[in-house]
């Protein structure tokens, strides 16, 4: 049996229940549909919260998500928080944000490098051409070992007209991408409760969706979000070198 | 003229998905059942458009404590999935998941899944 891991839970504080009981009901959930690992990623504005129904176990790790204005911003949030998490992700969607985290080699994931409903800010915008990645960000995003985030929470809650066509569109076009320069893919949930958690084959069928054969989704469901949590895909030791010399 | 029954060979292939439903619904069993198809329904119609709903020869055979039987064509069974995990809310209220627990080429396979994921 394979291992899938989903990177992305966010833990939100909630007025009406008390956030440390939902904390522990999403972990437990993501376990009983057959996840091995999870990541509570939330944005740093909350980043204390469900910190601690993450560090007992192996099965949750703690992460954060990144939520910068501007690159000087984001290079600070780095800095602070690379080393002290498991998973490191920036919060994507403006072209400046994903061009300074793609070049960045301590972030692990770039998460909705579209814009969360695949509405990216960008120079383009309103002409069908707004934000996202292309092929030079994929490159670094290769480069850099940065994982590519597919959020099917996106697709889940997309309504309204042509909304999920678009960001079927741009997840079509990112993975056209992706298969070129042989950039890492994950897929996430960005599950805030236990309704907006998937169970891996459903999340390998939402994946199906915009042309992900199957052995790619279970790879971007397994096999890349480990090598995240083992750093594997970051190339350390290749730099130190070069720096002692 | 007698009636014959269809034989076995010109019958459609057909697939039992065994789901599951966690939602924050607290109302009427009945209401709940009408919620969960028409959601299907709707998201069916949304992924997958008319033809690939008339493809999918959907029909929901029972649902009953949150777990419910959908019959759909053989080969379809990956895009009803995905239809599945589409649904994210009853009567745009109540949030809503669904899970598939699993998939069956018979009504009685099916309802020994539900039963084992009942009793579980």
């Amino acid at each position: 049996m394979l291992d899938f891991f989903d990177l992305s839970l966010h833990l939100r504080p909630r007025p009406e229940t008390e956030t440390e009981a939902s904390a522990e009901e999403l972990i437990k959930t993501a376990r009983r549909f057959g996840y091995a690992g999870v990541a509570v990623t939330n944005h740093n504005d909350y980043a204390e919260i469900g910190a601690g129904a993450g560090e007992s176990s192996n099965f949750a790790y703690k992460g954060i998500e990144i939520r910068a204005d501007s690159v000087a911003v984001l290079k600070r949030k780095i800095k602070i928080h690379y080393g002290r998490v498991a998973v490191l992700a920036v919060h994507g969607g403006d072209e400046k944000i994903n061009e300074a985290a793609l070049q960045d080699y301590r972030v692990d994931i770039l998460a909705h490098p579209c814009g969360e409903f695949g509405r990216g800010k960008g120079k383009g915008r309103g002409k069908g051409k707004g934000g996202g990645l292309n092929h030079v960000l994929v490159r670094y995003a290769a480069e850099n070992g940065v994982a590519l985030d597919f959020n099917m929470n996106a697709i889940i809650q997309s309504r309204g007209r042509g909304e999920r066509a678009r960001v079927l569109r741009k997840m079509r076009e990112n993975l056209k991408l992706v298969r070129k320069y042989d950039a890492l893919p994950v897929l996430t949930s960005h599950a805030e409760t236990v309704y907006d958690l998937r169970a891996p084959r459903e999340m390998v069928a939402l994946a199906g969706l915009f042309g992900m054969t199957r052995e790619e989704a279970v790879r971007a469901l397994s096999e890349v979000p480990r090598g995240i949590l083992e750093k594997r895909w970051k190339r350390w030791k290749k730099g130190r070198e070069v720096e002692v010399l | 003229m007698k009636f014959q029954r269809l034989p076995p060979t010109l019958r459609e292939r057909k697939r039992y998905l065994v789901f599951e439903v966690r939602s924050e619904w607290r109302g009427e069993r009945e209401e709940e059942k009408r919620e969960v198809l028409r959601e299907i329904w709707n998201s069916v119609y949304s992924l997958h458009g008319e033809v690939g709903a008339s493809e999918s020869n959907i029909w929901l055979i029972n649902y009953a404590a949150g777990v419910g039987i959908l019959r759909c064509a053989h080969n379809r069974v990956e895009e009803v999935r995905a239809a599945l995990a589409c649904v994210h809310s009853l009567n745009d209220a109540a949030k809503v998941g669904i899970r598939v627990l699993g998939v069956s080429g018979t009504i009685k396979g099916a309802k020994r899944l539900a039963h084992l994921s009942i009793s579980m």
